[in-house]
C-alpha cells in the first residue's frame, strides 16, 4: 500500500518544471540537488492491532506538510507511507524497500517497539537519516542506539518513572496495586514505575497480569474489589485500555479507587474518546497532552480537520515532521552530509507540539517535558487536562 | 464466601458469550456440514450495529433483534452466493473461500465503521450492580446469563423437540430423501444459516457492552468460538454447551488464580480435553459420512 502526498505530485511536476528550465540557462549543478524533491519514507501500522494509531499519525504527518504547502527548506516533499501491519519482519522488508527502491532521503514512523528493534540494523547498516516516531521500548535508547536514528518520543522508562514519582508525592505511600497487559511494554512501564516508587519508600502491595487482547476482565476486577487499593497503577493500550476502563466502571470500582497508568492508557484519541465518562477521573503520565501550551494550535487545527482531539500518535506524526523540517532547514536542504544533520540538529532543541525538545547527544534520544494528565470535564468531553509538568525528563540511556 | 460467588457469576457471564458465539458456529457445522469461518464478521457487524443503535437513543431492547436481523440478512445474501455453490465441496475448500470473505469483511467494516474503538452504551435499566455479600456484580451481564440461557434453550426445543428441527436433522442425513417427500432442502439450508448468521449477530451485539466493536474483535470471537465447537464435540448440542460452560470457567479461574498464566492454562485444559475425547465432551452416535 503505497500512498503519496497528494499536494508533492503538484508541486513535484512544479518544481521539476522549475529545475528543467534553470538547468537550461544553466544554473549552477549545486541548486539543482537541493531543488530535487525530498523523499519521506514513513512506516507505520495500517492494518493490525495498531490500524487506529497508524492512520493517526500519518494523518499527522500530511497536515505537517499540508500546512507547509508541501516544501521543507524549498525542497518539494514526496511523502512515501508503508504498512508494517505492526509486524517485526514487515517492518523490515518495508525499510528495505523504501532505502533499496525509492531511494529515500529520511525514514521515519514506526509504532511498535518490536519493529522498532528489527529494523535497527536496517537503518544503521545503510547509514540512513531515521526519526522514529513512537517505539517506546527502554533499549531503543540504550544498547539499540545508533548514530544516525534520532527519536522524537518518550521511552517506556520516562513515564513510568515520572509516574512513581506522583503516584508517591501525591495519591499514597502504600496500598498501591498494578495491573498491566502481560508484554515487553507492559512489563517495562510497571517495573519502572515500581522501581521508581520504591526508591522514594513506596509499597507496592498486589502486581496482576492480563494476557494481550484480555476480553473478560471481570475476573481480574473482582480480584481488586477483593484487594480494596489505595490506588492503581496500570498500563494497558488500544482496545484493552478501553475495555478495562469500561469494566472497572461496569463493577463500580471508577471513582472508588484512583486510577494511574502510562499514556497510553488514557490516549485521547484512541482511548477517552471512545471510553467517555469511565475515563473521568483518572490520570496519566504523558509526553503529549492535548491541553500542553505547546499544543494549543496544533490541537484546534487537528480538531478541524479529523474532527477529534489529537492523541499521542496524531501528534508523534506531526512533531516527526517538525523534527525533519528543523533537521533539514538548519542544513538548508542539503542532506549529503549526514553528520552535520546530525551535528545541526543536535546543536539546538526543537520547539514541537509535544514542547520543547533537546536531543541527547549520546543517544539521538528526545529530553522531554513529561506532562501529568487529570482527565476532566472538557468542552467537547472528557478530555486530559495537564495537571503537573516535569521539565526536561532524560533518559538514564546507554549507561543504564 | 462472596468472591467465589461473583467470580463464578464471572466465569458464567463469560460463558453464556461463549455459548452464543459458539452455537451460531456450531449449528451450521453440525446441522449443514459447512466450515463457516465468515461467523467471526457476523459477530462484528452485529456489535457495531448494536453500538449505534444503544447510541441512537431508540428503545435499547430493539438493538438486540435489529443486529439479528442485521447479520441474518447479510447470511442470507452470502448463502445465495457463494455459499450455496459450497455445501458439497470439502471442508478445506470451505475453509478457503469463507477465511478469505472473511478477511474482506474485515476490510470493508473497517472502511465503513472506521479503525477507532467503539464502545457500546449500556442501557440505562442495566448499567447498575448487585452486591453479592458484598461484592459488587454487573447487572447487565446478568441480563446476558438471563438472555444467553433463554435463546440457548430456545435453540435447543426448536432444534432437538419440533417438527422443523427433526426436518433439519434429516437434511443432514439424506438430503435425498427429503426431498422426495417433497420438502424444498434448499430452503431449509437458508433459513440454518439466516439463523446461524443472526445469532451471531445478536451475540455480538449483546457481547459489544462488555468487549467493545473494532476491528480485529471478529478474529478474536472466531478463535473461541472455534475451541468450544470442536471441544464440545461435532454434531452435539449439549456438548456446545458443556465446553462454552468450561472454557468460560477455565478461562476466568485461571485469571483469578494464576493471571500471568491464564491464556495457557486455559487453553492447556482444552488442548487436554481434546487428547482425552478426540470426539469432544460429547461424541455423537452416528456415522461421519
Amino acid at each position: 500500500m503505497t500512498e503519496r502526498f497528494p499536494l508533492s505530485r503538484r508541486s513535484f511536476l512544479a518544481t521539476a518544471g522549475a529545475t528543467a528550465v534553470t538547468g537550461a540557462i544553466g544554473a549552477p549543478a549545486l541548486a539543482q540537488t537541493a531543488n530535487k524533491p525530498l523523499k519521506i519514507g514513513m512506516v507505520t501500522s495500517l492494518s493490525g492491532p495498531f490500524t487506529a494509531l497508524g492512520e493517526s499519525m500519518r494523518a499527522g504527518m500530511q497536515m505537517f506538510l499540508a500546512e507547509n504547502g508541501g516544501k521543507l527548506a524549498g525542497r518539494a516533499v514526496e511523502l512515501i507511507v508503508e504498512d508494517d501491519q505492526a509486524k517485526p519482519d514487515e517492518g523490515v522488508r518495508k525499510f528495505r524497500k523504501l532505502l533499496g527502491q525509492d531511494n529515500v532521503d529520511i525514514v521515519s514512523g514506526v509504532i511498535s517497539s518490536a519493529v522498532a528493534l528489527a529494523v535497527r540494523d536496517v537503518v544503521t547498516e545503510a547509514k540512513a537519516l531515521t526519526f522514529i516516531s513512537a517505539g517506546s521500548a527502554n533499549d531503543l535508547a540504550r544498547k539499540a542506539a545508533s548514530p544516525f536514528v534520532f527519536r522524537p518520543t518518550k521511552t517506556n522508562w520516562m513515564l513510568g518513572h515520572t509516574a512513581g514519582q506522583w503516584a508517591f508525592e501525591k495519591l499514597g505511600k502504600s496500598g498501591c496495586l498494578t495491573i498491566a497487559a502481560d508484554y515487553a511494554a507492559g512489563r517495562e512501564s510497571v517495573s519502572d514505575f515500581v522501581a521508581s516508587y520504591q526508591q522514594q519508600g513506596g509499597k507496592v502491595g498486589k502486581q496482576l497480569w492480563a494476557p494481550l487482547g484480555t476480553t473478560d476482565f471481570g475476573p481480574l476486577l473482582t480480584t481488586i474489589a477483593a484487594e480494596r487499593p489505595e490506588f492503581i497503577f496500570s498500563f494497558f493500550a488500544g482496545s484493552d485500555a478501553v475495555r478495562f476502563l469500561r469494566q472497572m466502571r461496569e463493577y463500580r470500582l471508577h471513582g472508588k479507587v484512583k486510577l494511574i497508568g502510562s499514556g497510553a492508557l488514557f490516549d485521547q484519541e484512541d482511548v477517552v474518546s471512545a471510553v467517555k465518562e469511565a475515563a473521568l477521573g483518572g490520570l496519566n503520565t504523558c509526553n503529549q497532552s492535548p491541553t500542553a501550551p505547546s499544543s494549543a494550535a496544533f490541537t484546534k487545527a487537528y480538531q478541524a480537520a479529523r474532527n477529534a482531539m489529537p492523541g499521542e500518535m496524531g501528534t508523534a506524526g506531526y512533531v516527526t515532521g517538525q523534527v525533519i523540517k528543523a533537521a533539514v532547514e538548519r542544513v538548508q536542504g542539503d542532506l549529503s552530509n549526514k553528520e552535520k544533520v546530525k551535528e545541526a540538529l543536535l546543536a539546538k532543541e526543537v520547539e514541537t507540539v509535544f514542547g520543547p525538545m533537546p536531543f541527547d547527544p549520546r543517544n539521538n534520544q528526545a529530553i522531554l517535558d513529561i506532562y501529568v494528565n487529570e482527565i476532566k470535564e472538557g468542552a467537547g468531553g472528557p478530555v486530559n487536562q495537564v495537571i503537573h509538568t516535569y521539565k526536561a525528563v532524560r533518559d538514564p540511556g546507554p549507561v543504564a | 464466601m462472596g468472591f467465589y460467588a461473583v467470580q463464578s457469576l464471572n466465569a458464567l457471564s463469560f460463558s453464556m458469550l461463549l455459548l452464543l458465539t459458539g452455537l451460531g458456529l456450531s449449528v451450521v457445522l453440525n446441522l449443514m456440514n459447512f466450515v463457516n469461518l465468515t461467523h467471526g464478521s457476523f459477530f462484528l457487524l452485529g456489535a457495531y450495529v448494536g453500538v449505534y443503535w444503544l447510541a441512537s437513543g431508540a428503545p435499547w431492547w430493539l438493538a438486540f433483534p435489529v443486529a439479528f436481523v442485521a447479520a441474518g440478512l447479510a447470511g442470507f445474501l452470502l448463502e445465495r452466493f457463494p455459499f450455496r455453490q459450497f455445501y458439497a465441496r470439502t471442508h478445506l475448500m470451505q475453509v478457503l473461500l469463507t477465511y478469505g470473505l472473511s478477511v474482506i469483511f474485515a476490510d470493508l467494516m473497517r472502511w465503513g465503521f472506521g479503525a477507532q474503538i467503539l464502545s457500546a452504551e449500556i442501557p440505562e435499566a442495566l448499567r447498575g450492580v448487585v452486591f453479592i455479600m458484598d461484592m459488587p456484580f454487573p447487572i447487565y451481564r446478568l441480563f446476558i446469563i438471563g438472555f444467553g440461557a433463554a435463546l440457548a434453550f430456545a435453540l435447543w426445543f426448536v432444534i432437538d423437540r419440533t417438527i422443523w428441527g427433526a426436518v433439519v436433522r434429516a437434511c443432514v442425513t439424506d438430503r435425498g430423501f427429503v426431498e422426495t417427500l417433497g420438502l424444498d432442502t434448499r430452503r431449509i439450508f437458508t433459513a440454518v444459516l439466516v439463523i446461524s448468521a443472526g445469532l451471531g449477530g445478536i451475540s455480538g451485539a449483546l457481547g459489544a457492552g462488555i468487549l467493545s466493536a473494532y476491528p480485529g474483535l471478529d478474529e478474536e470471537v472466531l478463535i473461541l468460538a472455534l475451541i468450544v465447537v470442536v471441544a464440545g464435540g461435532l454434531g452435539t448440542f449439549r456438548g456446545t454447551v458443556l465446553s462454552a460452560l468450561l472454557l468460560g470457567f477455565a478461562m476466568t479461574f485461571s485469571k483469578v488464580w494464576v493471571p500471568e498464566f491464564s491464556n495457557v492454562v486455559a487453553l492447556a485444559v482444552m488442548a487436554a480435553l481434546l487428547v482425552a475425547l478426540p470426539e469432544g465432551l460429547v461424541a455423537r452416535k452416528v456415522r461421519q459420512v
